[in-house]
């Protein structure tokens, strides 16, 4: 098809569907509506029946934890594979040599940045830290507090540059740290049903409502999804930084992966 | 086998496992790989598989004529409104879960050392995969619907890019971008369905769709869902981003992908249809025009281009599209008996079309091509591959034995009396794919038809899969797919499947299950050969018969290998069209 042709098309495709569009729109409950049975009724179970203040951790970790583990594993399939397919490109090998650009100068790392990171780094996994262990009292949780952890150790490679970052971060253990917390998490499913209750089914003691040991099994659930996220987003930093070294041996091009 | 280990425990305690194990096997995988044993992978992942496979059989026979149903958490319903989220197995998903279970083994078994480099990633994925499926299969709540649907998207397009090659890349993105649109209309469609029912659980909605009547909220969520399931079921005008994805993907791969992602997407529109919106009024009124419309168009477009293609791979991938639309017309019957002989062809396609594609992968392996024309005469050395072909081919065109031809006949007994044209096009489908089947097969391994001269030599990339494993350990898997599929009892199938449809359907769809006329199944068969012998010999007949035939449909034939241009744009244009298309016809119901 010509792009005219195309656009054509697409623009035909679109005009017809806007009538319907429309007809949806005008249907739609109000803006700021009341909300819907399904919320409400949550908000009323969850701190009385879990002791959890942070609504949405309740909802990912208790009420709908089956979403939440599958969506863990949607991402830890998505981070597997972008490592199969840089890796199936680059090989296995890793080096610090990093690619250059002929004639352009190699700046010297500046003070201020080497120690803008040495204070700033602790500081922020600290901050990771806080966010993930307080995830059933204020906003936040596993996933978000496993991506600041993950930053931070970029940070690392930002002060202390790519040798010195790759002698923190090993492969190895942050495929273990992944693919541990999604087990954990799968753990915390199966473990309640050798006690008899159902999959996932909180038998934890529940803790005090707003108190840090809030929510029982959460918490562990919570561990897990910040060991894997960080674990993940840390693997995933390091192949894309991998990808900017220079190729170890002579360049093999169409290499059998499979 | 949990059974006896767990003493006392209801069938219901088993549900999560048949998607807990393999996740807990691919996340202990993924913390360990590197520490393993090389071979050790293979055997966990098709150990698990066939665990999967026969967890799932259990609680099949467990639901009976009703459903196991089960609540994660322990969040059982309160006052009717569902809390949490549920699982519920009828016979019907739990077979087609088992079903796959046994398709992931044995392709993990024909997979056997291909992925030896890879610290266990090729198994990670599939058994993701594998517990994406069997959470589709058995869930009974949207949103839960939409993370497994997109964790099997997530898992196959790496897959998909495995090679690494241009043209596995380009599939790859291909996959990524339709599949992706669809994840995002469906999410929408849910949006929609929510703000109308307020709760994600099937039930619920189901209930609320039957009270709100003619409700735009109602029928644009539907066309959402629709869509995005339609698109994984490669419906036409959905259906382009398949022939690149299967093509590319590595043969264990296409497998799946072939024998079960694909009836995926028809099994959760057949599920969601007649569980969640049968209330409707409009969407029942819907269904018909739209299903058996684009399930015949598809079948008979399918099968066609499967017909003109020489690359094995996309030859199968092909007439994956033209059964695909085999099985939407049994949705479009709106009957027991369509949606009954759907299920059974879901099982049977299943297994025929793993089985070629494993014959596919075997060429690959042995033989560094799939390029039928310029393997001429060179499958000769391993006969036995072109033996399970020429059956496959015949299954695949209509051969009355097996679950492939009940499921067939199922389905020409509900179109009969009221869709003849949907018959026609399902019979036109079966047979053209069956003669491109068989056409390939006597190519490769008699060495039949012309001297292909200079033709041979195709401008393709070089593809080659590893080729130090034996040929039994790569036929056999294949052989026992087909011997399955032959071997099921009919009268088992036949006794099952009436309790299993109104299981499946929640009692929405009546009518008897019949069985359509045995002449058709060997019409589409005679057919079928009558093709393959042409596209074979039609050098040695005479220029007044042959020359007015393939003029005829050169033109056409290039109009439709023009439309399958390879640019996603064409594509995404298309899905557009796709998506008005069901707007209007919503329309106007």
């Amino acid at each position: 098809m010509s792009p005219r042709l195309r656009l054509t098309l697409l623009g035909a495709a679109l005009a017809g569907l806007l009538p319907g569009a429309v007809a949806v729109i005008g249907r739609l409950p109000e803006f700021g509506a009341t909300i819907a049975a399904y919320g409400e009724r949550i908000n009323a179970i969850v701190p009385a029946e879990r002791h959890v203040a942070n609504m949405v951790s309740a909802i990912n970790f208790d009420l709908r934890g089956l979403d939440t583990l599958g969506e863990e594993f949607m991402l830890l399939a998505a981070i597997t594979g972008t490592v199969v397919l840089l890796r199936g490109r680059r090989g296995e090998e890793t080096t610090d040599r990093a690619m250059r650009l002929p004639g352009r100068a190699i700046l010297p790392r500046s003070e201020a940045v080497v120690l803008t990171c040495r204070l700033v780094g602790p500081l922020l996994m600290l901050f990771g830290l806080y966010i993930v262990v307080h995830a059933t009292v204020t906003p936040g949780g596993g996933f978000q507090g496993g991506v600041i952890l993950a930053s931070g150790t970029l940070l690392a490679y930002l002060g202390e540059g790519y040798a010195g970052w790759r002698d923190v971060v090993r492969s190895h253990w942050l495929d273990a740290m992944e693919g541990g917390g999604a087990f954990l998490f799968v753990l915390c499913g199966l473990a309640p049903m050798l006690t008899g209750a159902a999959f996932m089914q909180n038998v934890l003691p529940l803790g005090t409502f707003r108190d840090l040991y809030s929510g029982g099994l959460m918490l562990i659930e919570n561990a897990g999804v910040a060991l894997a996220v960080c674990g993940g987003f840390t693997q995933l930093f390091l192949e894309f930084l991998e990808e900017t070294r220079e190729s170890a041996g002579p360049e093999e091009s169409g290499e059998d992966s499979a | 086998m949990s059974a006896a280990l767990l003493p006392g425990w209801p069938a219901a305690a088993l549900v999560p496992l048949p998607v807990a194990i393999p996740l807990a096997v691919c996340a202990g995988l993924l913390a360990t790989a590197h520490f393993l044993p090389k071979r050790l992978p293979d055997i966990l992942a098709a150990v698990t598989a066939l665990v999967v496979s026969g967890l799932c059989a259990w609680l099949a026979v467990r639901a009976g004529d009703g459903t196991v149903d089960y609540w994660f958490g322990g969040w059982e319903p309160r006052q009717g409104v569902a809390l949490g989220i549920g699982f519920s197995v009828d016979a019907a998903s739990g077979w087609i879960a088992a079903f796959i279970g046994l398709l992931y083994a044995l392709a993990f078994v024909f997979a056997w050392g291909f992925f030896a480099h890879t610290h266990g990633h090729f198994q990670i994925l599939m058994l993701l995969f594998l517990a994406a499926m069997v959470g589709f299969c058995f869930t009974r709540d949207l949103f839960n619907l939409f993370v497994w649907f997109e964790v099997m998207s997530v898992a196959a397009f790496a897959l998909t890019a495995y090679h690494l090659e241009e043209s596995a890349l380009t599939g790859a993105l291909n996959f990524t971008v339709v599949n992706s649109l669809a994840g995002f209309l469906m999410l929408g469609g849910i949006g929609l369905l929510y703000a109308r029912a307020e709760t994600l659980d099937f039930a619920g909605i189901a209930a609320s769709v039957a009270h709100s009547g003619r409700d735009p909220v109602v029928a644009g969520g539907f066309c959402l869902v629709a869509a995005a399931l339609m698109i994984k079921a490669a419906a036409v005008p959905f259906q382009f981003w398949l022939a690149d994805a299967h093509t590319v993907a590595p043969s264990p791969v296409s497998v799946i992908f072939s024998g079960a992602m694909v009836s995926l997407g028809v099994f959760g529109l057949a599920k969601l249809s007649a569980f969640v919106f049968a209330g409707s009024g409009q969407i029942r009124d819907t269904l018909p025009p739209l299903m058996i419309g684009l399930g015949a168009v598809g079948a008979v477009l399918g099968g066609w281009m499967a017909l003109l293609q020489r690359h094995l791979k996309r030859l199968l991938a092909f007439s994956t599209i033209s059964h695909a639309g085999i099985m939407l017309t049994g949705i479009g019957a709106l009957s027991a008996g369509g949606t009954g002989g759907l299920l059974v062809y879901v099982v049977g396609h299943g297994m025929v079309k793993g089985g070629l594609f494993m014959i596919a992968g075997i060429l690959l392996a042995t033989r560094a091509s799939v390029d039928e024309i310029s393997l001429r005469g060179l499958g000769r050395g391993i006969g036995p591959a072109g033996a399970a072909m020429a059956v496959a081919g015949l299954l695949l065109a209509g051969l009355p034995v097996g679950l492939l031809d009940q499921g067939s006949r199922l389905l020409h007994g509900a179109l009969e009396g009221a869709h003849p044209y949907a018959l026609a096009a399902n019979l036109v489908g079966a047979a053209l794919t069956g003669a491109a089947v068989l056409r390939a097969a006597g190519r490769i391994f008699l060495g039949l038809g012309e001297d292909p001269g200079d033709e041979a030599g195709a401008p393709s990339e070089e593809e080659r899969e590893k080729a130090d494993r034996p040929l039994w350990l790569m036929l056999a898997p294949c052989c026992v797919l087909l011997a399955v599929d032959v071997a099921v009892p009919a009268d088992w199938v036949r006794t099952l499947a009436p309790h299993a449809v109104a299981a499946f359907t929640r009692q929405t769809l009546t009518g008897s299950l019949h069985e359509g006329p045995a002449w058709a199944a060997w019409g589409s068969v005679a057919g079928a050969l009558v093709l393959a012998a042409y596209a074979l010999f039609r050098q040695r007949l005479p220029g007044a018969v042959e020359r007015p035939l393939s003029v005829g449909q050169s033109l056409p034939a290039r109009a439709l290998e023009g439309l399958h241009s390879g640019l996603i744009g064409d594509y995404v244009a298309w899905l557009a069209v796709g998506l008005a298309l069901i707007a209007g016809l919503l329309a106007l119901a």
